[in-house]
């Protein structure tokens, strides 16, 4: 009986949060692998940009900076770019990094066997080729590729292709295979068990690209000031308030529905930001009614965007009607031209249009990370009203991908995952239908400019451009963008310095309380 | 006996034989391709049919099914597309932190559920009997969702007795691992106690109602000797083969209540599995999953002549 009691007594302490500076995060779904940028998604993407870096970054307006690399010098011919690398840079076993290592890790990234997820980028296939990584002394890497290429850095510190992070021969076993990530970044590579929690330690020989305190996206000062930082997959909502609220988990993104709720707990805060990911309604223009132009002008003055954005962000968005952020430097008084809301000429233009009360179905998935359904459902009460026959159909994300790949839609209520370079925001929807179904703007003269704009480097014209696509856009109406993404992200009070950027949670320059 | 076993097991070689051809076709009939999943809207024509090409599903149905089926012959159920583990392995180990759930659950309501539907029944209409009834029918109307959030919220963040999220394997600290596997198995508990008492109840009713019962009462017999040496054995049965088939059920799947306690079982892999058309997976948890179903059914019907004789005359 004593022992019972003894036991009873300890469960909350059992219960009780773990060692401060130790901080748990919970998310939702598991890394695919600690392998970077080889089957990876963004929460993978996320963990691994905490323990490698790239020569270059970007930093807090999308913008690549130098990151590895002091300084990146470009050549007359726009062919070849010299990256001097940062002293005293350390990998997480104590090595020095060194030319030499970023060569050794470029040439493994490139090796079909890697599996790199964006091989495809730099092999020529795209276009780009790298042909050649050198390394003249310990501290300059030379990088050739076949021809002027605006995007090029920008696609070397693509999340997606983990930045391209460097990381240490000794990251591979002794027959080649992978093992773990020996990276230079601020945190070091802890523990995973799968489907249940991966770790990473701070990394006390880090040096930081500055030391001000300020994070700016992944260039900024990078000081690791926690001790271990723990990721808890915890898919229920439901649970991550509860664990929010107990104590159990200290920093979370939640669902845009609970940040009212969340933020009247006394011991939680709740940060917001926008990101560059932009949710949209998707108008196949080969399908025998949206192809109307008349019709898809109808509906987007029938939409009226504020209350939809409302609506679906739970009052945390604003409308967006352009592809370009709202925080990029692409972002002007020409991308807030957008939609006008006009029901008088939705009506006067549908009847222009012919139009005689066909069915739209829009597409629609209920992911509660995305605002697909909500948003469709006040879209389609808007189009109605305007007296179009609009219904949704609910389907699951993996079918509605298949048809977006295919183009078998009509509407589809979608988000397009972040793009911080005006080329290529426009290159994720742009393109000849015939070779890629999936595109959604077919227009050869658009596509002209947008193979312009990734070919040139000055700000002043490739704003230019910029401004002429977004008018295309809004007149030709292949698609409408809505709003931008907004992170919300629940922590505890005694959290601080967190910032949430572009859905990724950052975990340098944060601390803990104790 | 034992001609019998070997005959059910023999007996489940062409059920799985249609379970696994069943679940390799229907799940491909549904629209949507692991390597665009993978990719989302990143991807680049030449980038999905590289990745299709990389995990094989740029051949013919014929030729992945001739594959998997080599494959599983010599007993290995492939790859994992999405995590790329060995899928054997990785089903094991999930169906075994499931199974601990779900069998203690299981054990647990039906040494309460059992006896409260035998006397339930013994006092039919009393008070007794109405509130044991009333008892079953709202925990079997209460989503096991629901009522996991309603503990959690309790036992997790009012009283902070027990850990609201994360998992402890047993094998690395049982103490802990313990406390993490209490929530979950008494959701399930309270659910599969509204289920089994209702069962035992109607029964024990009907057996009560037949006339060596009355013959029995009429020599005399205590109360408590009719019930349980003479209705209880008689009544067990169909609440026996209930218990099978519940475990049957839960051991294929418990999705929902592991996602809320964060549990990393066959259910919430099967269901992760399946939005990622991760189709190997799909296909070893399915394959699992009738396999269970088989050898649990088999052991209950080992295991009915323990309470009807007949049966082995049978």
């Amino acid at each position: 009986m004593n022992r019972l009691l003894a036991s009873a007594c300890l469960l909350p302490l059992l219960a009780s949060p773990a060692l401060a500076q130790t901080l748990t995060v919970a998310v939702a779904a598991d890394v695919r692998s600690i392998n970077p940028g080889v089957n990876r998604d963004d929460n993978t993407d996320d963990f691994a940009l905490q323990i490698v870096e790239g020569l270059v970054g970007y930093d807090e307006g999308g913008i690549v900076q130098p990151l590895l690399a002091s300084k990146v010098e470009t050549s007359q011919d726009g062919k070849t770019y010299t990256f001097t690398l940062r002293e005293g840079v350390k990998f997480h076993n104590g090595a020095e990094l060194t030319a030499a290592d970023v060569v050794w890790s470029w040439n493994r990234y490139m090796d079909p066997k890697t599996d790199w997820r964006c091989l495809s980028e730099f092999d020529g296939r795209g276009g780009l080729k790298v042909e050649a990584v050198e390394a003249p002394d310990a501290r300059t890497v030379v990088m050739k590729i076949n021809q002027p290429n605006a995007l090029f850095l920008d696609s070397l510190a693509r999340t997606d292709c983990a930045m391209a992070g460097v990381t240490h021969r000794d990251s591979v076993k002794a027959d080649g295979s992978w093992d773990k990530p020996i990276g230079t970044g601020p945190f070091k590579f802890g523990e995973w068990k799968r489907a249940e929690y991966f770790t990473m330690t701070a990394f006390d020989g880090y040096v930081s690209p500055k030391n001000d305190g300020k994070p700016d996206g992944y260039v900024g000062s990078k000081r690791p000031l926690l001790k271990e930082v723990k990721f808890l997959i915890v898919k229920d909502p439901a649970t991550v308030k509860a664990g929010l609220t107990s104590g159990a988990i200290q920093l979370s993104e939640v669902l845009a529905s609970d940040v009212e709720e969340i933020r009247k707990i006394p011991s939680l805060a709740v940060a917001t930001a926008p990101t560059a990911t932009r949710h949209v309604l998707l108008i196949q223009t080969r399908d025998a009614v949206t192809g109307n132009l008349k019709l898809r002008k109808a509906i987007a003055a029938a939409l009226d965007m504020e209350e939809i954005v409302a609506t679906a962000s739970n009052g945390l968005g604003k409308p967006n009607n352009s592809p370009i952020y709202t925080r990029s430097a692409y972002f002007g008084e020409a991308q807030k031209q957008g939609h006008r809301y006009d029901p008088a000429a939705a009506k006067k233009l549908l009847a222009e249009a012919g139009y005689k009360g066909e069915k739209i179905t829009i597409l629609a998935n209920k992911r509660p990370t995305v605002p697909s359904f909500p948003a469709a459902v006040v879209v389609q009460a808007m189009l109605q009203a305007a007296g179009i026959n609009a219904e949704i159909e609910v389907i699951d994300w993996a079918t509605q991908l298949d048809r977006y790949n295919k183009g078998n839609y009509q509407m589809q209520s979608f988000s397009f995952s972040a793009r911080f370079d005006p080329a290529l925001a426009f290159e994720q929807f742009a393109g000849p239908k015939d070779k890629q179904p999936r595109k959604i703007w077919d227009n050869p003269e658009a596509q002209a400019k947008i193979d312009r704009l990734t070919a040139i480097a000055d700000k002043a014209e490739r704003q230019k451009l910029v401004d002429e696509l977004h008018k295309a856009v809004i007149d030709e109406v292949p698609l409408i963008f809505m709003y931008n993404g907004v992170d919300a992200i629940a922590h505890s009070k005694s959290l601080s310095g967190f910032q949430p950027w572009q859905s990724k949670l950052r975990m340098w320059e944060v601390t803990l309380a104790k | 006996m034992l001609r019998f076993a070997l005959t059910r097991v023999a007996m489940a070689l062409p059920t799985l034989l249609i379970v696994a051809i069943s679940v390799f076709v229907l799940i491909r009939l549904i629209p949507g391709d692991p390597a665009s999943l993978m990719l989302g809207d990143l991807a680049t024509p030449a980038s999905i049919a590289d990745l299709r090409a990389r995990l094989g599903l740029d051949q013919s149905l014929p030729v992945q099914f001739g594959i998997w089926f080599g494959n599983l012959l010599r007993g290995d159920l492939g790859i994992s597309i999405n995590t790329q583990q060995p899928i054997l392995p990785l089903v094991l180990s999930r169906f075994w932190i499931s199974a601990q759930i779900v069998l203690v659950a299981v054990f647990l309501a039906s040494l309460v559920a059992v006896p409260a539907g035998v006397i339930a029944a013994w006092r039919q209409d009393s008070q007794l009997d109405l509130a044991l009834v009333a008892l079953a029918t709202l925990l079997l109307s209460i989503p096991t969702f629901w009522l996991g959030l309603l503990l959690l919220l309790f036992f997790g963040l009012k009283l902070g007795w027990l850990p609201v999220v994360g998992y402890v394997s047993l094998g690395d600290d049982p103490w802990r691992g313990a406390l993490y596997l209490i929530m979950p198995i008494l959701t399930l508990f309270l659910h599969e106690i509204g289920v089994l008492l209702r069962m035992a109840r109607a029964s024990t009713l009907e057996v009560l109602r037949l006339d060596y019962i009355t013959h029995a009462r009429a020599k005399g017999l205590s109360e408590m000797a009719v019930l349980w040496r003479h209705a209880f054995k008689n009544a067990f049965g169909p609440t026996w083969t209930l218990i099978g088939l519940v475990l049957g059920n839960l051991l294929g799947g418990i999705a929902v209540v592991e996602t809320v306690f964060t549990i990393p079982g066959l259910g919430r892999l099967l269901v992760d599995a399946i939005f990622a058309r991760d189709y190997p997976v799909i296909q070893g948890c399915m394959l699992l999953v009738a396999f269970t179903y088989v050898l649990v059914n088999l052991v209950i019907d080992l295991c009915y002549p323990i309470f009807d004789p007949r049966v082995t005359a049978q």
